[in-house]
């Protein structure tokens, strides 16, 4: 079929960018085992960030990028060591509560500060893109695929290689365990939690030359990321690269050959959702689900 | 007396007080629902600045009495617009309604204004759903043109310039905007001898559209639709500029005008078509007989920019003209009586700023619309050149080349 | 900690009944701040009654959209009257709700939350993609003739609110109650006493999900118009859960209490602060945050803590006892 290649590369970019969507996502969960119902906002925030860096300053998003994403790290961090901590051990329903208030509240700060207007940032080189053999590849979303592979590498790494990498897989696999040994727990939360909300605000960053910016765009991200999460596993960052792919897969296939499919694509992250809770709540690679 | 009982007395005498009071005898007042924030701030906002300024001119005093503006805020919310139609409509009991104007909105005031049905005045919603549910009422006054009136101005000019025979690919989204307009362009374009050769629906808020290019691309056009709103509007504009797909004609709706539009897409806003009831720059005559509300629309204008020190658009001066009408025929009913400012109404037949004012009936059974004609232009270079109608024509279509 | 509060029967039925009479003569303003403080009464204690069960949702606009949605539509194709058109309404959130406790098992906490959240938008969609069946994104009307007049709905409302609460509360004096407490603390212990998980959860499911389709028809017909989006809108969602938690969750005035307080709340930003809706949705988050963090149990936790704080007696008796040979008042008055 003359629609196969685009649809391959599509699918490949897309599942790039959906993996940088979550992967912050699953790294504060498997770490802290708390759902950041908030991640969503980070997003937002991360893509106002670069839209008014180079709107104002005439930044251009890619360098933005670093900067914003210390930016997010120290914001996360803050946000732990004031809110969530406190609700650590509480029942799940406090935490789930807690963080989806604080995501009210970001939404609406960005209301009232920027106003519900739609924006882009348009930075010149998201405008091209090459093309060969009839298969268009935009520039803009092959340079979010490099950013999201270079950035999900870099965390594999910091979490194999360095010690409060180490240490925050320590803590995710055993917890007592881990604190036995010294360490510091409420710290390497801090950091893990700080990292995802990085690595979010990062996804913002893509998204603002990817799409169009408003204060309500988290949310369904948000929710695609719990079905991708779900699919791959609550818990195993590998599961979660391996759900956003398919995820992409599935909702650019149908995009693609079911007809009116794109009106259906949307709906194949719950459908997804669905079934993998009905069939395996455990997802591809995650841990066993207690009733 | 026991605690529980005086607060159950409380209950019961806070539920009978009344809070808006009735009207004094001597001012007449008129509610505006608007959407003042929320999603379609920015419909509701030049909606109010239009009517403030049409009270304006009239000073405030129409028929010999003081005129109040009940402006509400509906939040673009349908919960919120139910509570204040029904506070204005019951409570206040006016007798004549301004707004709202987003079609979702409007669709969700329909119902609460039948309560009581004062006069009102519709400035926005191309739904025909709009025309469908109140068209026939006579108290419903639309002043803004319904979705096929879009599609005709575009099909015929689109004809006059590139003739008969062409293929026509249309994108859709899946919202009440999206829906309503699909079947006019089918039909008007299709008058048009043209051919429609894909028609292909997007999700609103998707963010990537690709799927749907890629399909388009494959059955080459050379007329693009793109039946959208604000978020997809953008997206859509951004990923055909991106995908440099050679379609040479791109045909917007109302929203290749707006400048939240041509601010968020930058260069990939060159070459689209759109329509709309005013463009900056037209020229019209001032009306003799009321060269204080309908001046020249150069004047007009001015004032505006003074008074607002902002740019106006198509729903600034629209809201304005409807508001004037209104303001007028209640002058001339000389009462603060519906059915005679309803017939007063009925008989206006002048020269606005907006164009000419006078409400007839549409083939689609709306029994009295205003406003009707509708300007298309194309963007080149940065600017918006008229194309159509050929009397007010500053350019001619140019295709997309890439 | 008794569930059966200060809602004596006799305060409970004076204040149905001055509502009720307010309805007739108060001002329609009045009346549809009371109208909607009545279907968020009925959304919120239908919530209510799930976190009772350990059961969290966070997509509680499924039920109201698909209440909404069979209200209308039954009403338009079969012609019905406000009455019979509530019965589907109320049957579709109670399948809804079996159909739930059927897909999601025995999954519990952050599982059930997600899939709730998966129900609400898959619906949505599925509204969208069906207009012959919705009317999908153009939207559908009641028909205006089979509309009742306000002041039956008023009271219709009203009386939604009352039999919610009256079913909680009746609920709450049963086993019912005690075995979902059992399950929300401790499912796997609760089966060890020998209660069917399975069952609880259906039977909870089923009763909170038609109560919350019940107030969504009601609200449609109110309403008059339907979207897809207006339906299955998060900000449901949201309202359903920040009203038990501003009121005191778990208990039965809670969602009353936090009712009252969010339309006050809403509409008070909306009137002030006209300009902005953000505000009245920043509050809300506020609420919700502060709520969760100082005063996990709702305004109604903090009057009872006043209320034991002053029912304390005030003397000089010691409180502790004093190992020392001489304790001064000020050090006894501990």
């Amino acid at each position: 079929m003359e629609l196969a290649p685009q649809m391959l590369v599509d699918a490949i970019l897309l599942g790039g960018v959906y993996t940088l969507m979550v992967i912050g996502l699953a790294l504060s969960f498997g770490i802290t085992r708390v759902i950041n119902f908030a991640h969503g906002e980070a997003i937002m925030f991360g893509a106002y960030g670069a839209f008014w860096l180079l709107t104002v300053w005439g930044i251009d998003p890619l360098l933005s990028l670093p900067l914003l994403l210390a930016g997010g790290f120290v914001a996360g961090f803050l946000v732990y060591e004031t809110a969530v901590k406190r609700v650590l051990h509480a029942p799940h329903i406090n935490q789930i509560l807690l963080t989806f208030g604080l995501g009210l509240i970001f939404q609406n700060v960005a209301l009232i500060l920027w106003t519900g207007d739609e924006r882009s940032a348009n930075p010149n080189w998201a405008f091209d893109a090459f093309e060969f053999n009839m298969v268009v590849v935009p520039y803009g979303r092959l340079i979010g695929f490099l950013v999201a592979v270079m950035l999900v590498a870099a965390l594999f790494a910091w979490l194999r290689w360095t010690e409060l990498g180490r240490a925050s897989r320590a803590l995710a696999e055993h917890n007592e365990a881990a604190q036995l040994v010294g360490i510091n727990v409420s710290l390497t939360y801090g950091i893990a939690f700080g990292i995802s909300v990085a690595l979010g605000v990062a996804m913002g960053v893509l998204v603002s030359f990817l799409g169009a910016i408003n204060p309500f765009m988290g949310f369904h991200m948000l929710v695609k990321g719990f079905a991708i999460l779900i699919l791959g596993g609550l818990g195993n960052i590998m599961g979660a690269v391996f759900g956003a792919f398919i995820l992409a897969f599935v909702e650019t296939s149908v995009g693609y050959y079911v007809p009116n499919g794109i009106g259906w694509a949307e709906g194949m992250a719950f459908a997804i959702l669905f079934a993998i809770l009905v069939l395996r709540p455990r997802g591809l690679l995650g841990q066993e689900v207690e009733g | 007396m026991h605690p529980r009982l005086t607060v159950a007395a409380a209950v019961a005498a806070l539920a009978c007080s009344a809070t808006t009071g009735a009207a004094a005898q001597d001012t007449i007042r008129v509610g505006v629902p608007m959407e003042l924030s929320g999603k379609f701030v920015s419909y509701g906002a030049p909606g109010k600045r239009g009517t403030e300024m049409a009270a304006e001119a009239f000073n405030y005093k129409v028929a010999g009495k003081k005129l109040e503006l009940l402006f509400r805020d509906v939040q673009s919310d349908a919960q919120t617009t139910v509570s204040v139609i029904n506070e204005l409509v019951s409570q206040a009991k006016v007798n004549y309604m301004i707004g709202p104007i987003g079609s979702p909105i409007v669709a969700a005031a329909i119902p609460a204004w039948q309560q009581g049905k004062p006069i009102w005045l519709v400035p926005g919603s191309s739904s025909t759903k709009l025309e469908e549910v109140a068209g026939a009422e006579p108290m419903f006054f639309h002043t803004y043109p319904y979705a096929y009136h879009y599609h005709t101005s575009e099909a015929a000019a689109l004809k006059h310039y590139l003739g008969p025979g062409k293929r026509v690919a249309v994108i859709y989204s899946d919202d009440s905007y999206g829906r309503t307009h699909l079947p006019y362009v089918q039909k008007y374009y299709k008058e048009a001898g043209y051919n429609i050769v894909a028609e292909e629906l997007v999700r609103t808020n998707a963010s990537d559209l690709n799927p749907v290019l890629t399909k388009i691309r494959v059955s080459r056009p050379d007329i693009l639709i793109g039946l959208v709103q604000t978020t997809d509007a953008i997206t859509l504009a951004k990923q055909i500029h991106t995908r440099r797909l050679d379609v040479p004609y791109l045909v917007g709706t109302a929203y290749t005008q707006l400048d939240e539009w041509r601010n968020a897409v930058g260069e990939a806003q060159e070459g689209w078509l759109g329509v709309t009831t005013y463009l900056p720059g037209a020229q019209r005559a001032a009306n003799p007989d009321y060269p204080h509300i309908f001046p020249s629309l150069t004047e007009w204008e001015e004032k505006f920019r003074k008074r607002f020190n902002a740019e106006p658009d198509f729903l600034d001066i629209g809201t304005y003209a409807t508001a004037a009408m209104l303001f007028l025929a209640i002058d001339r009913a000389g009462v603060d009586d519906r059915e005679k400012v309803a017939a007063e109404l009925r008989k206006i037949d002048l020269q606005t700023v907006f164009g000419r004012g006078n409400f007839k009936p549409t083939e689609g059974g709306t029994k009295q619309q205003a406003f009707t004609d509708m300007v298309v232009f194309q963007n080149q270079g940065g600017k918006n050149v008229v194309l159509y109608p050929l009397a007010d024509a500053t350019g001619k279509l140019q295709p997309l080349k890439r | 900690m008794p569930l059966r509060d200060i809602t004596t029967p006799a305060f409970f039925l004076g204040a149905a009944a001055a509502l009720l009479v307010s309805v007739t003569l108060a001002s329609p303003q009045v009346n549809d701040w009371v109208f909607r403080c009545c279907t968020l009464i009925m959304l919120a204690t239908s919530w209510n009654l799930m976190a009772n069960a350990g059961l969290i949702s966070l997509g509680h606009s499924a039920f109201w959209g698909v209440g909404s949605y069979a209200a209308v539509l039954t009403a338009n194709g079969l012609g019905l009257s406000l009455w019979l058109a509530l019965l589907p309404a109320f049957a579709v959130g109670v399948l809804l709700g079996a159909f739930l406790a059927f897909a999601t098992g025995r999954l519990r906490g952050i599982f059930f939350a997600i899939s709730t959240l998966a129900l609400s938008e898959g619906l949505r969609i599925t509204a969208f993609m069906l207009p012959e069946v919705t009317s999908g994104a153009v939207g559908v009307f009641l028909k205006q003739e089979l509309r009742p007049s306000q002041q039956v709905l008023y009271s219709l409302g009203v009386l939604g609110a009352i039999g919610s609460v009256a079913l909680a509360w009746w609920l709450s004096r049963t086993r019912f109650h005690y075995a979902c407490r059992a399950m929300r603390n401790n499912e796997a212990a609760a089966q060890m006493l020998g209660i069917n998980p399975m069952r609880y959860r259906l039977g909870v499911l089923m009763v909170s999900g038609g109560m919350a389709s019940l107030a969504g028809g009601i609200n449609a017909w109110y309403g008059g118009y339907l979207d897809p989006g207006m339906a299955f809108t998060l900000h449901f969602t949201i309202l359903s859960q920040i009203a038990p938690i501003l009121g005191g969750i778990h208990t039965l005035v809670g969602p009353v209490i936090g009712s009252i307080g969010i339309i006050f709340l809403s509409e008070g930003t909306r009137i002030a602060f006209g300009a902005n809706e953000g505000y009245s949705q920043l509050i809300f988050g506020v609420v919700l945050v502060i709520g969760i963090l100082f005063m996990p149990h709702g305004i109604y936790g903090v009057y009872r803590r006043l209320r034991q704080r002053a029912a304390r007696p005030r003397n000089h008796a010691p409180t502790h006892i004093h190992q020392a040979a001489e304790g001064t008042p000020k050090e006894m008055r501990s």
